[in-house]
Protein backbone atom coordinates (compact mmCIF):
# COMPACT_ATOMS: atom_id res chain seq x y z
CA UNK A 1 0.00 0.00 0.00
CA UNK A 2 3.03 2.24 0.38
CA UNK A 3 2.98 2.49 -3.43
CA UNK A 4 0.04 4.92 -3.10
CA UNK A 5 2.03 7.37 -0.99
CA UNK A 6 4.91 7.08 -3.41
CA UNK A 7 2.67 7.65 -6.45
CA UNK A 8 1.13 10.62 -4.67
CA UNK A 9 4.57 12.15 -4.07
CA UNK A 10 5.50 11.70 -7.75
CA UNK A 11 2.23 13.13 -9.09
CA UNK A 12 2.36 16.05 -6.66
CA UNK A 13 5.98 16.96 -7.49
CA UNK A 14 5.61 16.71 -11.25
CA UNK A 15 2.23 18.49 -11.24
CA UNK A 16 3.68 21.36 -9.22
CA UNK A 17 6.57 21.64 -11.67
CA UNK A 18 4.23 21.46 -14.71
CA UNK A 19 2.02 24.22 -13.32
CA UNK A 20 5.03 26.43 -12.69
CA UNK A 21 6.26 25.81 -16.24
CA UNK A 22 2.76 26.13 -17.76
CA UNK A 23 2.98 22.73 -19.48
CA UNK A 24 1.11 19.42 -19.60
CA UNK A 25 2.88 16.12 -19.09
CA UNK A 26 2.92 13.16 -21.51
CA UNK A 27 5.36 10.77 -19.85
CA UNK A 28 7.12 10.47 -16.50
CA UNK A 29 10.11 8.21 -15.96
CA UNK A 30 10.85 7.24 -12.39
CA UNK A 31 13.68 5.09 -11.08
CA UNK A 32 13.26 3.02 -7.95
CA UNK A 33 15.87 0.85 -6.24
CA UNK A 34 15.27 -2.90 -6.51
CA UNK A 35 15.80 -3.29 -2.76
CA UNK A 36 12.46 -1.50 -2.16
CA UNK A 37 10.67 -4.49 -3.74
CA UNK A 38 7.80 -2.26 -4.85
CA UNK A 39 4.74 -3.75 -6.52
CA UNK A 40 4.90 -2.02 -9.89
CA UNK A 41 1.29 -2.90 -10.80
CA UNK A 42 0.02 -1.18 -7.64
CA UNK A 43 2.34 1.79 -8.26
CA UNK A 44 0.94 2.09 -11.80
CA UNK A 45 -2.66 1.73 -10.59
CA UNK A 46 -2.10 4.38 -7.92
CA UNK A 47 -0.47 6.72 -10.42
CA UNK A 48 -3.38 6.34 -12.86
CA UNK A 49 -5.86 7.09 -10.10
CA UNK A 50 -4.01 10.03 -8.58
CA UNK A 51 -3.07 11.77 -11.86
CA UNK A 52 -6.73 12.69 -12.52
CA UNK A 53 -7.44 16.40 -12.55
CA UNK A 54 -3.74 17.24 -12.68
CA UNK A 55 -1.32 18.28 -15.40
CA UNK A 56 -0.43 14.59 -15.64
CA UNK A 57 -3.95 13.40 -16.51
CA UNK A 58 -2.95 12.11 -19.98
CA UNK A 59 0.50 10.92 -19.01
CA UNK A 60 2.06 7.49 -18.77
CA UNK A 61 4.33 6.37 -15.98
CA UNK A 62 7.46 4.40 -16.80
CA UNK A 63 9.23 2.81 -13.88
CA UNK A 64 12.86 1.74 -14.09
CA UNK A 65 13.92 -0.65 -11.37
CA UNK A 66 17.60 -0.15 -10.68
CA UNK A 67 19.80 -2.70 -8.96
CA UNK A 68 22.13 -0.61 -6.86
CA UNK A 69 25.83 -1.21 -6.73
CA UNK A 70 26.86 -1.35 -3.08
CA UNK A 71 30.30 -0.21 -2.08
CA UNK A 72 31.88 -0.96 1.25
CA UNK A 73 33.46 2.20 2.57
CA UNK A 74 35.73 0.19 4.86
CA UNK A 75 37.38 -2.30 2.47
CA UNK A 76 36.28 -0.96 -0.92
CA UNK A 77 34.55 -4.18 -2.08
CA UNK A 78 31.66 -3.61 -4.50
CA UNK A 79 28.69 -5.97 -4.76
CA UNK A 80 25.09 -6.24 -5.94
CA UNK A 81 21.90 -7.14 -4.09
CA UNK A 82 22.40 -10.79 -5.09
CA UNK A 83 25.12 -10.92 -2.46
CA UNK A 84 22.87 -9.49 0.28
CA UNK A 85 20.48 -11.19 2.70
CA UNK A 86 17.52 -9.02 1.64
CA UNK A 87 15.26 -11.96 0.77
CA UNK A 88 15.79 -13.20 4.29
CA UNK A 89 14.98 -9.74 5.72
CA UNK A 90 11.84 -9.66 3.59
CA UNK A 91 10.76 -13.08 4.86
CA UNK A 92 11.38 -12.00 8.45
CA UNK A 93 9.35 -8.77 8.25
CA UNK A 94 6.78 -9.92 5.67
CA UNK A 95 4.43 -7.10 4.64
CA UNK A 96 6.29 -4.71 6.93
CA UNK A 97 9.65 -5.09 5.15
CA UNK A 98 11.45 -1.86 6.20
CA UNK A 99 13.25 -1.18 2.91
CA UNK A 100 9.93 -1.16 1.10
CA UNK A 101 9.11 2.03 3.02
CA UNK A 102 12.60 3.47 3.34
CA UNK A 103 15.25 1.99 1.01
CA UNK A 104 17.91 4.24 2.55
CA UNK A 105 17.80 1.95 5.59
CA UNK A 106 19.72 -0.68 3.59
CA UNK A 107 23.04 -0.35 5.52
CA UNK A 108 21.18 -1.36 8.68
CA UNK A 109 20.40 -4.73 7.08
CA UNK A 110 23.25 -5.25 4.62
CA UNK A 111 26.80 -6.11 5.51
CA UNK A 112 29.80 -6.22 3.25
CA UNK A 113 30.16 -9.88 2.15
CA UNK A 114 33.93 -9.53 2.34
CA UNK A 115 34.71 -7.69 5.60
CA UNK A 116 31.33 -7.67 7.41
CA UNK A 117 31.05 -3.88 7.75
CA UNK A 118 27.69 -2.10 7.57
CA UNK A 119 29.45 1.00 6.27
CA UNK A 120 27.85 0.57 2.86
CA UNK A 121 27.10 3.24 0.27
CA UNK A 122 24.72 3.00 -2.66
CA UNK A 123 22.27 5.18 -4.53
CA UNK A 124 18.98 4.16 -2.96
CA UNK A 125 16.83 7.18 -3.68
CA UNK A 126 13.62 7.27 -5.69
CA UNK A 127 14.06 9.72 -8.54
CA UNK A 128 12.07 11.39 -11.27
CA UNK A 129 14.49 10.75 -14.15
CA UNK A 130 12.62 12.28 -17.07
CA UNK A 131 9.47 14.27 -17.74
CA UNK A 132 8.16 14.53 -21.29
CA UNK A 133 5.74 17.36 -21.94
CA UNK A 134 2.86 17.48 -24.45
CA UNK B 1 12.72 17.16 -8.51
CA UNK B 2 12.64 15.54 -5.07
CA UNK B 3 9.24 13.91 -4.63
CA UNK B 4 9.79 12.64 -1.08
CA UNK B 5 11.01 16.03 0.16
CA UNK B 6 8.12 17.75 -1.65
CA UNK B 7 5.68 15.38 0.04
CA UNK B 8 7.23 16.11 3.46
CA UNK B 9 6.85 19.85 2.81
CA UNK B 10 3.24 19.42 1.74
CA UNK B 11 2.42 17.23 4.77
CA UNK B 12 3.79 19.79 7.21
CA UNK B 13 2.45 22.89 5.48
CA UNK B 14 0.03 24.81 7.71
CA UNK B 15 0.95 22.80 10.80
CA UNK B 16 2.78 24.16 13.81
CA UNK B 17 6.05 22.26 14.11
CA UNK B 18 8.01 22.25 17.38
CA UNK B 19 11.52 20.78 17.27
CA UNK B 20 12.80 19.64 20.65
CA UNK B 21 16.55 20.10 20.41
CA UNK B 22 19.72 20.04 22.39
CA UNK B 23 23.37 20.10 21.51
CA UNK B 24 23.84 17.48 24.23
CA UNK B 25 22.54 13.94 24.52
CA UNK B 26 20.94 12.63 27.69
CA UNK B 27 19.33 15.88 28.83
CA UNK B 28 15.78 14.53 28.51
CA UNK B 29 14.72 15.70 25.04
CA UNK B 30 12.55 12.66 24.41
CA UNK B 31 10.64 13.04 27.68
CA UNK B 32 10.16 16.78 27.09
CA UNK B 33 9.04 16.12 23.49
CA UNK B 34 6.60 13.45 24.65
CA UNK B 35 5.07 15.70 27.33
CA UNK B 36 4.94 18.63 24.89
CA UNK B 37 2.92 16.47 22.49
CA UNK B 38 0.72 15.19 25.32
CA UNK B 39 0.01 18.76 26.43
CA UNK B 40 -0.98 20.07 23.00
CA UNK B 41 -4.33 19.45 21.33
CA UNK B 42 -4.49 17.64 17.96
CA UNK B 43 -0.83 16.75 18.16
CA UNK B 44 1.53 14.07 16.93
CA UNK B 45 5.06 13.26 18.00
CA UNK B 46 7.64 12.29 15.38
CA UNK B 47 10.77 10.67 16.76
CA UNK B 48 13.68 11.60 14.49
CA UNK B 49 16.33 10.41 16.91
CA UNK B 50 17.04 7.65 14.41
CA UNK B 51 19.68 5.75 16.35
CA UNK B 52 17.97 5.74 19.74
CA UNK B 53 14.25 5.59 18.91
CA UNK B 54 13.43 5.96 22.58
CA UNK B 55 9.80 6.99 22.00
CA UNK B 56 8.65 3.42 21.44
CA UNK B 57 10.35 2.41 24.68
CA UNK B 58 8.88 5.35 26.61
CA UNK B 59 5.35 4.50 25.51
CA UNK B 60 5.84 0.73 25.68
CA UNK B 61 5.09 -0.09 22.06
CA UNK B 62 6.58 -3.28 20.65
CA UNK B 63 4.75 -3.68 17.34
CA UNK B 64 5.41 -2.20 13.91
CA UNK B 65 3.58 0.68 12.26
CA UNK B 66 0.69 -0.20 9.98
CA UNK B 67 0.86 1.31 6.51
CA UNK B 68 -2.06 2.05 4.23
CA UNK B 69 -2.79 4.23 1.20
CA UNK B 70 -2.47 7.39 3.31
CA UNK B 71 0.94 6.44 4.65
CA UNK B 72 2.36 5.29 7.98
CA UNK B 73 -0.38 5.10 10.62
CA UNK B 74 0.61 6.58 13.97
CA UNK B 75 0.83 4.52 17.12
CA UNK B 76 -1.82 5.72 19.53
CA UNK B 77 -1.39 5.20 23.25
CA UNK B 78 -4.01 6.81 25.51
CA UNK B 79 -4.68 9.46 22.88
CA UNK B 80 -1.00 10.24 22.17
CA UNK B 81 -0.14 9.79 18.48
CA UNK B 82 3.43 9.13 17.54
CA UNK B 83 5.74 7.86 14.81
CA UNK B 84 9.13 6.26 15.23
CA UNK B 85 11.70 4.42 13.18
CA UNK B 86 11.41 1.82 15.94
CA UNK B 87 7.99 1.09 14.48
CA UNK B 88 9.62 0.31 11.14
CA UNK B 89 12.75 -1.66 12.01
CA UNK B 90 11.54 -3.09 15.33
CA UNK B 91 13.74 -3.59 18.35
CA UNK B 92 17.15 -3.63 16.66
CA UNK B 93 20.09 -1.36 16.13
CA UNK B 94 20.22 1.13 13.28
CA UNK B 95 23.45 1.99 11.51
CA UNK B 96 23.45 4.55 8.72
CA UNK B 97 26.15 6.41 6.82
CA UNK B 98 25.58 10.16 7.09
CA UNK B 99 24.31 10.40 3.52
CA UNK B 100 21.43 8.01 4.33
CA UNK B 101 20.29 9.77 7.50
CA UNK B 102 18.61 12.60 5.62
CA UNK B 103 16.74 10.20 3.34
CA UNK B 104 15.41 8.24 6.30
CA UNK B 105 14.33 11.38 8.19
CA UNK B 106 12.73 12.80 5.04
CA UNK B 107 10.80 9.59 4.46
CA UNK B 108 9.47 9.55 8.04
CA UNK B 109 8.25 13.13 7.68
CA UNK B 110 6.81 12.51 4.22
CA UNK B 111 4.98 9.25 4.87
CA UNK B 112 3.62 9.94 8.38
CA UNK B 113 -0.16 10.06 8.16
CA UNK B 114 -0.88 13.40 9.85
CA UNK B 115 -4.60 13.55 9.14
CA UNK B 116 -6.33 15.70 11.77
CA UNK B 117 -3.02 16.79 13.29
CA UNK B 118 -2.38 20.51 13.80
CA UNK B 119 0.66 20.43 16.08
CA UNK B 120 3.71 18.32 15.26
CA UNK B 121 6.37 17.81 17.91
CA UNK B 122 9.68 16.46 16.63
CA UNK B 123 12.04 14.67 18.97
CA UNK B 124 15.44 15.50 17.49
CA UNK B 125 18.77 13.73 17.89
CA UNK B 126 21.48 15.58 19.82
CA UNK B 127 23.73 17.92 17.91
CA UNK B 128 23.61 19.77 14.63
CA UNK B 129 23.84 16.94 12.14
CA UNK B 130 21.98 15.83 9.04
CA UNK B 131 18.57 15.43 10.71
CA UNK B 132 18.49 19.08 11.77
CA UNK B 133 19.36 20.10 8.21
CA UNK B 134 16.65 17.78 6.88
CA UNK B 135 13.99 19.22 9.13
CA UNK B 136 14.96 22.74 8.09
CA UNK B 137 14.68 21.70 4.41
CA UNK B 138 11.20 20.33 5.01
CA UNK B 139 9.54 22.94 7.19
CA UNK B 140 9.86 26.06 9.30
CA UNK B 141 9.88 25.10 12.97
CA UNK B 142 9.82 26.53 16.47
CA UNK B 143 12.89 25.36 18.38
CA UNK B 144 12.45 24.19 21.96
CA UNK B 145 15.96 23.96 23.38
CA UNK B 146 16.58 21.59 26.28
CA UNK B 147 19.48 21.62 28.70
CA UNK B 148 20.23 20.50 32.22
CA UNK B 149 21.98 22.81 34.71
CA UNK B 150 25.22 20.88 34.22
CA UNK B 151 27.97 23.03 32.78
CA UNK B 152 28.81 20.15 30.45
CA UNK B 153 25.38 20.54 28.86
CA UNK B 154 25.13 24.32 29.04
CA UNK B 155 28.30 25.00 27.04
CA UNK B 156 27.19 22.63 24.25
CA UNK B 157 23.67 24.05 24.21
CA UNK B 158 25.05 27.57 23.92
CA UNK B 159 26.73 26.63 20.64
CA UNK B 160 23.43 25.22 19.34
CA UNK B 161 21.72 28.48 20.29
CA UNK B 162 24.42 30.45 18.48
CA UNK B 163 23.80 28.37 15.37
CA UNK B 164 20.02 28.75 15.54
CA UNK B 165 20.40 32.48 16.03
CA UNK B 166 22.62 32.72 12.95
CA UNK B 167 19.93 30.83 11.05
CA UNK B 168 17.36 33.45 12.18
CA UNK B 169 15.45 30.91 14.25
CA UNK B 170 16.67 32.04 17.65
CA UNK B 171 14.84 29.99 20.27
CA UNK B 172 12.30 31.76 22.43
CA UNK B 173 11.97 28.89 24.87
CA UNK B 174 14.64 27.22 26.98
CA UNK B 175 13.77 24.14 29.00
CA UNK B 176 16.03 23.45 31.97
CA UNK B 177 15.41 19.83 32.77
CA UNK B 178 16.29 18.32 36.17
CA UNK B 179 16.55 21.91 37.42
CA UNK B 180 15.48 21.19 41.00
CA UNK B 181 13.77 18.85 43.36
CA UNK B 182 11.44 19.66 46.20
CA UNK B 183 12.62 18.46 49.60
CA UNK B 184 10.51 19.24 52.69
CA UNK B 185 8.97 22.20 50.89
CA UNK B 186 12.34 23.57 49.89
CA UNK B 187 13.67 23.86 46.33
CA UNK B 188 17.03 22.06 46.07
CA UNK B 189 19.24 22.37 43.01
CA UNK B 190 21.25 19.12 42.96
CA UNK B 191 23.26 20.12 39.88
CA UNK B 192 23.77 23.74 40.94
CA UNK B 193 22.98 26.71 38.79
CA UNK B 194 26.06 27.94 36.92
CA UNK B 195 26.48 31.50 35.73
CA UNK B 196 26.62 30.21 32.13
CA UNK B 197 23.01 29.06 32.55
CA UNK B 198 21.96 32.57 33.53
CA UNK B 199 23.59 33.77 30.30
CA UNK B 200 21.53 31.25 28.32
CA UNK B 201 18.35 32.29 30.13
CA UNK B 202 18.96 35.91 29.21
CA UNK B 203 18.85 34.98 25.51
CA UNK B 204 15.29 33.60 25.48
CA UNK B 205 11.85 35.00 26.22
CA UNK B 206 10.66 32.15 28.42
CA UNK B 207 12.32 29.54 30.60
CA UNK B 208 10.68 26.34 31.76
CA UNK B 209 12.35 24.78 34.77
CA UNK B 210 11.44 21.14 35.21
CA UNK B 211 11.79 19.29 38.51
CA UNK B 212 13.53 15.99 39.06
CA UNK B 213 10.86 13.41 39.79
CA UNK B 214 12.28 9.97 40.65
CA UNK B 215 8.80 8.44 40.21
CA UNK B 216 9.02 9.21 36.48
CA UNK B 217 11.25 6.16 36.11
CA UNK B 218 8.28 3.98 37.07
CA UNK B 219 6.45 5.20 33.97
CA UNK B 220 9.08 4.29 31.39
CA UNK B 221 7.09 2.00 29.14
CA UNK B 222 3.85 3.59 30.24
CA UNK B 223 4.58 7.30 29.82
CA UNK B 224 1.13 8.25 28.57
CA UNK B 225 -0.21 7.47 32.06
CA UNK B 226 2.22 9.79 33.87
CA UNK B 227 0.52 12.86 35.27
CA UNK B 228 3.19 13.79 37.82
CA UNK B 229 4.88 17.11 38.45
CA UNK B 230 7.13 17.10 35.36
CA UNK B 231 4.16 16.66 33.02
CA UNK B 232 2.10 19.19 34.97
CA UNK B 233 4.88 21.77 34.63
CA UNK B 234 5.10 21.20 30.86
CA UNK B 235 1.32 21.31 30.47
CA UNK B 236 0.94 24.53 32.43
CA UNK B 237 3.74 26.14 30.43
CA UNK B 238 2.40 24.99 27.04
CA UNK B 239 -1.10 26.21 27.92
CA UNK B 240 0.29 29.56 29.05
CA UNK B 241 2.47 30.01 25.96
Amino acid sequence: MHEYSLAFSIVQSVDKWAREMGVYVKRVVVSVPSVAMLDLDILQEAYDMLKRESRLENSKLEVRVKSPTFKCRRCGYTFTDRETPLEEVRRKYGEEYPLHLIPELAPTFIRCPKCGSNDIEADLSIKVEEVETA
Amino acid sequence: MRPILDLAREKLKGKRVFAVLSGKGGVGKSIVAAFWAMALPKSALIDLDLFNMSTVKLFGVEKLHEVDKEGIKPFEVDGVKFFSLGGIVGDRWVVLPGANEGGVAEALLAFADLAGVENVVVDMPPGTGEVLLTLARATPFTPIVVTTPSRAAVSVVRRLMDYLQEQSIAPEVLVVNMAYLMCKGEKIRPFGWPKELEDLKSRVKRVLELPLDPSLEDYIGNLAKYRGEVFQAVKKFVEYV
